[in-house]
């Protein structure tokens, strides 16, 4: 349920809740040492009065000069009674006899010390005993009984209490309205991209989100998503030079036997004519039968099967058989083949040796005559390298990384090779190291040009 | 030797049978899984090809209740699908090859060729010959009109291979896969090179010419039609 909630109400309800409990302690603070601090005042003045009792005691004579003494100044008092006895004779009470007689009955329990603290019939009360000598020769010490009544105090406590109350409910509804603002004006950057993300598709691939104008935060995650974006750009862009260069590179074949058996229906021809037709038309179809596999082969590789055996695969002895495959071809046309280096990975024999298979098939078509084709094995650290050099013409650096993309050729002007495959081998290679864990990489230098596997030995 | 096909694609049916007649074997075509089954349990056939994706009853179905039957008939899987797995099925189920279209006809010839000839067991032959080109498998020479030729190893197995099958047109991928055991599409080029240097040895110094090219097809080693 929480992780469906939008996130500006997500803040705004954190906001209100952190606030709230922010302002629900302050509240219970202030009113807490306020209400001590009327305890204090209370208690002060209590005291204050039993010490004058205390004093108006010494300086009288006698009870009847104490009873007149007190009754002159605590008369004027309205808030305060108070009451001498000995033992059970009251010498002296004030004429509020009715508090007087509730602070001898039952007593609440008094947090502070020696003050005791009663509420009765919706007063409260705050009171001190105390002692004093009694005027005269008097046999024990008088006890002194001083009550305050507070309920100003009490009623300016609740008027203050519920004013607390309601700023608090106040501010925290408004904190939390000032929250959801900020957390949805904070979110804006968001918004935008939301909107610019939901304007993308196939045909604006080249759209970005903004990174200068949105918070730090947030840039990275732009910077992300524009990654992400170039990736999906320049991937589509192969697919659609991929279907257009597949169309074109079917359209070849395909107009070539339309031609050709159209031409040949058109008129009455030898069966020797008949048969030069369909034996060309089955060379076009053958070209197209391996283009078609080329591609399912692709397909299947490049979707990350698992390898269909994987064992130990000795590196030279492929080569070794690759020489033997195409000893002939480089004879013929005086390219000599070198080999040399060791080195074993584990992987699938068959791809292994199609994936080289393609590379020198590739170097004897770019080497010229006289020139040599050299195959190098060179065992580092977890893994192995096998390089396919040859000397020939400098591939430009531009075209390099594109080598191994399908139907990709550097020499764009030789649409047709008579020679050659459809332009997938190199790309068939690429996916075969990719299904190794390993990867294929091209360097052109010094009229040299260097294809490199690169197997990884603990990643299969 | 009796072929079934099960196929329900009729093109494609119709010149396979019209195919294998022509290549000398009698050809029995069926468009769905049940007759496929029915006909190749008791037709009395060598060989059974059938198409994955048949339907009523599709080849692998066709293939278990085939082999829960008791019958061990060869069959060859066509399909459409060219996956690992469907691989290793199909060769788990019993089956003897596997084609994925599109194919050459003369890929799949050759490969009917190799399974009825499995079968046959036959006297081990030592010395092969075509009119009078002779190669002799103990002694790994290659002669012609008498007079000894030499050959590279590789050469010497290309010659083995189409004097073996003299008579069958035997296609690139076939070639490149029997004699350098290079099981995948390769640079077919190199074969184009390796039959001109062998003719170059066996048939240029001669009169009659023995190793043909089929256009379209692929290399086939067998006497001139026509001997002047």
């Amino acid at each position: 349920m929480i992780g469906r909630l939008s996130l500006t109400a997500r803040i705004g309800v954190l906001f209100t809740l952190i606030s709230a409990s922010i302002l629900l302690g302050l509240g219970g603070l202030i009113s807490n040492s306020v209400e001590r601090h009327f305890v204090d005042l209370d208690r002060a003045a209590l005291q204050d009065k039993l010490h004058l009792i205390q004093e108006i005691g010494a300086e009288s004579t006698d009870r009847a000069d104490l009873a007149r003494r007190l009754a002159d100044v605590l008369h004027s008092h309205k808030d305060l009674a108070a009451r001498i006895q000995l033992g059970r004779d009251v010498i002296y009470a004030t004429p509020d006899a009715a508090a007087l007689a509730m602070g001898d009955g039952v007593r609440d329990n008094s947090p502070v010390e020696d003050l005791i603290f009663w509420t009765r019939n919706g007063l409260s009360y705050r009171a001190l005993e105390g002692e004093m000598v009694a005027p005269g020769a008097a046999p024990a010490p008088l006890s002194i009984l001083v009550v305050l009544n507070t309920q100003h105090h009490a009623r300016y406590m609740a008027i203050f209490q519920k004013t607390l109350v309601i700023y608090v409910l106040v501010a925290t509804l408004l904190s939390g309205a000032l929250g959801w603002l900020a957390a949805h004006s904070g979110l804006r950057p968001l918004r935008r991209m939301k909107t610019q993300a939901h304007s993308v598709n196939i045909k604006n691939l080249d759209q970005r989100m903004p990174v200068e104008s949105v918070p730090v935060e947030m840039a990275d995650l732009a910077r992300t998503l524009n990654d992400m974006f170039q990736r999906l750009q320049i991937d589509f862009q192969r697919l659609t030079e991929f279907s257009s260069d597949l169309a074109h590179e079917l359209r070849t074949p395909i107009c070539n036997m339309l031609t050709e058996t159209q031409v040949g229906l058109s008129q009455k021809r030898t069966v020797a004519q008949h048969e030069e037709i369909l034996a060309s038309n089955s060379e076009e179809l053958q070209r197209l039968t391996r283009m078609v596999s080329d591609m399912l082969y692709l397909a299947t590789t490049e979707n990350g099967i698992s390898l269909p055996n994987p064992e130990i695969v000795v590196l030279e002895d492929e080569v070794s058989a690759l020489f033997d495959f195409y000893e002939a071809l480089a004879e013929e046309s005086r390219i000599a083949l070198v080999w040399k280096g060791q080195g074993a990975t584990r992987g699938d024999r068959l791809m292994i040796r199609r994936a080289i298979s393609n590379l020198m098939s590739n170097a004897l078509r770019h080497t010229s005559p006289g020139k040599s084709v050299e195959v190098s094995i060179e065992t580092w650290g977890s893994g192995v390298t096998l390089h396919v050099s040859n000397e020939g013409t400098d591939i430009p650096t531009s075209s390099l990384p594109r080598l191994f993309d399908r139907f990709y050729r550097a020499d764009s002007a030789r649409a047709h090779p008579e020679t050659g495959g459809a332009g997938l081998g190199l790309s068939i290679t690429q996916a075969i190291m990719k299904a190794h864990g390993g990867k294929a990489t091209v360097s052109s230098e010094a009229g040299k040009v260097r294809f490199s596997l690169h197997f990884t030995c603990e990643a299969i | 030797m009796k072929i079934l096909i099960a196929e329900d694609e009729a093109k494609t049916g119709n010149y396979l049978r019209q195919g294998l007649s022509e290549a000398g074997y009698v050809a029995d075509l069926v468009s769905n899984g049940i007759d496929g089954l029915h006909q190749s349990m008791e037709g009395g056939y060598d060989l059974a090809i059938l198409d994955v994706m048949l339907p009523g009853m599709d080849g692998w179905q066709v293939l278990k209740n085939l082999r829960a039957s008791g019958s061990d008939i060869p069959v060859l899987f066509l399909t459409a699908k060219d996956h690992v797995e469907d691989r290793v099925k199909g060769l788990e189920l019993g089956a003897d090859d596997y084609l994925v279209k599109p194919f050459s006809f003369s890929e799949l010839l050759a490969r009917v060729r190799t399974i009825l000839r499995r079968g046959r067991t036959g006297t081990e032959v030592t010395l092969l010959k075509v009119m009078d080109l002779e190669l002799d498998l103990l002694r790994r020479r290659v002669s012609r009109e008498g007079k000894r030729i030499d050959l590279t190893a590789k050469e010497f197995g290309l010659l083995e291979l189409l004097m073996r099958r003299q008579g069958e047109v035997l296609p690139r991928s076939l070639i490149a896969s029997q004699v350098w055991d290079m099981n995948f599409d390769s640079d077919t080029n190199v074969i184009e090179v390796a039959i001109r240097r062998l003719r170059a040895k066996i048939d240029d110094p001669f009169q009659h010419k023995l190793l043909q090219t089929v256009r379209g097809m692929g290399y086939v080693i067998e006497e001139p039609e026509v001997p002047a």
